[in-house]
């Protein structure tokens, strides 16, 4: 499962850089791509602004399948003020390019399974996969604007996992 | 080398996706899909003579052949199995209107609104035609030469067909594609620029000619080659021309593992009809999406490997290290 977890956000994370190379954040004094696991980084008081933050929830697992499959839901959060030059004012549009990379880093919606305690990663046999996000409605708070976007990924249990 | 290995379920697919390609209907030829040679292709750029229709849904095939038990003995007993009739059905939704889908989701000839001439009498399938142009030599399947007072005729964005006067012959007409057969001959010498399929978008326009957004699919021009604006897509109710295409229909596993279902001929067996689908399921009276509903006939073939007579081919390309 943990393999699972790693391949997703990896792929995201790579898909991001290529995308927008912009977004990054400066975490434990290196610059990285804008986006993060919560439960691998020690707790926030307050999430980052315009960082996408990856929150592992629900898992079932269907064990009736020549290999178990294990569906885990991530919820990916994220929230803008909108940038200092123009006051904040943009930070509609600032929540609107976050929700066009989101969707442009989910496809395609497969990523290899790889076991990132190796190192290099090791080639796993099977891929993740993942289904359409589900977008809830923009939060608003004062002036930080906010979402959740909740994503199932999917995966088979492989031998030794 | 050794290599490992592990059971893989039964796949899990988002989405199928859909290619189509002309039958020569004089050669009563057939596209052949070769899983040997092609079962690896890009799904965005298909072997030739594939064209990709984008994805498909609610595709549902129905086997309908029936084989019948051949009794003996007192009380009669099945001793063997016969096939009686050889026959399936599938039926889909096209998620785009083009001329493809909408002439595959038809049961009749699929014609292009030709731009009318000036002061024509008006007609349910476009009034006549505004006179057609020559290209000019040189012209490829997206580069279509003209002169400059021709040329400044069109604007990008123009639609345009491109394929021969017709000249009284009988017969399968249209090229690359046959477009209807005509039983008798007409008198319209516009009639097979308004059944073919060899349509572009003009995306540019200059002094020299137009530049076409996708390749013809008839490839550059022909000698006695003409064209003409269209301006939109006609089709009928009734008629007694069946279109006939090779179908191939692609679903790409989670695992990287690929089903086809390679159907030599298909002819559609309805008429047109389309599915009206709420954008929001919970406004039923809000905006809706307009589907084209495809219902087809599978017809036989011989397969030269064996002589057996089939409708159509299932192949299954498992993911790499899946049991099999």
């Amino acid at each position: 499962m943990q393999n699972a977890k790693d391949s997703f956000y990896m792929m995201l994370r790579t898909r991001l850089a290529s995308l927008n190379p912009e977004r990054t954040i400066l975490l434990r004094g290196a610059l990285r791509p804008g986006i993060l696991v919560e439960e691998a980084e020690a707790p926030f008081s307050q999430f980052p602004n315009d960082v996408f933050v990856l929150r592992w929830l629900g898992m079932a697992a269907d064990r009736d399948l020549a290999s178990t499959m294990v569906a885990e839901q991530c919820e990916v959060v994220y929230q803008t003020c909108g940038t200092q030059s123009f006051g904040g004012l943009d930070r509609g549009r600032a929540l609107s390019e976050m929700d066009e990379e989101l969707l442009g880093i989910l496809q395609p919606f497969y990523a290899l399974k790889l076991n990132y305690t190796a190192t290099p990663p090791a080639a796993m046999m099977t891929h993740v996969f993942w289904d359409d996000p589900v977008f809830a409605p923009v939060v608003i708070q004062r002036d930080r604007l906010s979402r959740s976007v909740v994503v199932v990924v999917y995966s088979y249990e492989e031998q030794g996992e | 080398m050794t290599a490992t290995w592990f059971s893989a379920p039964a796949p899990v697919i988002r989405r199928l996706r859909a290619y189509f390609a002309p039958v020569n209907r004089i050669a009563q030829a057939p596209a052949v899909f070769d899983p040997s040679e092609q079962a690896g292709f890009n799904l965005d750029s298909p072997p030739p003579p594939w064209i990709s229709l984008g994805w498909i849904q609610d595709f549902v095939r129905k086997p309908a052949s029936k084989s019948g038990a051949l009794m003996t003995g007192i009380p009669a007993a099945p001793l063997e199995q016969i096939r009686e009739t050889l026959q399936a059905q599938l039926s889909l939704q096209f998620l785009t209107w083009t001329k493809l889908t909408m002439a595959l989701a038809t049961g009749s000839q699929h014609m292009n609104v030709l731009a009318p001439a000036s002061g024509a009498s008006p007609a349910a399938d476009g009034a006549q035609a505004a006179p057609a142009l020559t290209p000019q030599n040189g012209s490829s399947n997206t580069l279509i030469l003209l002169a400059s007072s021709d040329a400044a005729k069109f604007s990008p964005g123009s639609m345009i067909a491109v394929d021969a006067d017709y000249a009284g012959q009988t017969g399968f007409v249209g090229a690359p594609v046959a477009g209807a057969y005509v039983r008798q001959a007409v008198s319209d010498v516009d009639y097979i620029r308004r059944v073919t399929f060899n349509v572009g978008l003009v995306s540019q326009v200059n002094a020299t000619g137009l530049t076409l957004a996708e390749p013809l699919p008839g490839g550059a021009p022909a000698a006695d080659a003409k064209l003409q604006p269209v301006v939109g897509f006609v089709d009928r109710e009734g008629g007694s021309f069946y279109q006939e295409w090779s179908a191939l229909f692609v679903m790409q596993g989670s695992q990287g593992e690929r089903i086809f279902f390679h159907y030599p001929r298909l002819q559609p067996m309805t008429g047109g009809e389309e599915a009206v689908i709420p954008l929001n399921a919970k406004n039923q009276s809000g905006a809706s999406r307009v589907l084209l509903k495809a219902q087809f006939l599978a017809l036989s073939v011989t397969d030269p490997l064996d002589g057996e007579r089939v409708v159509c081919y299932r192949s299954f390309l498992p993911a790499a290290n899946a049991l099999v």
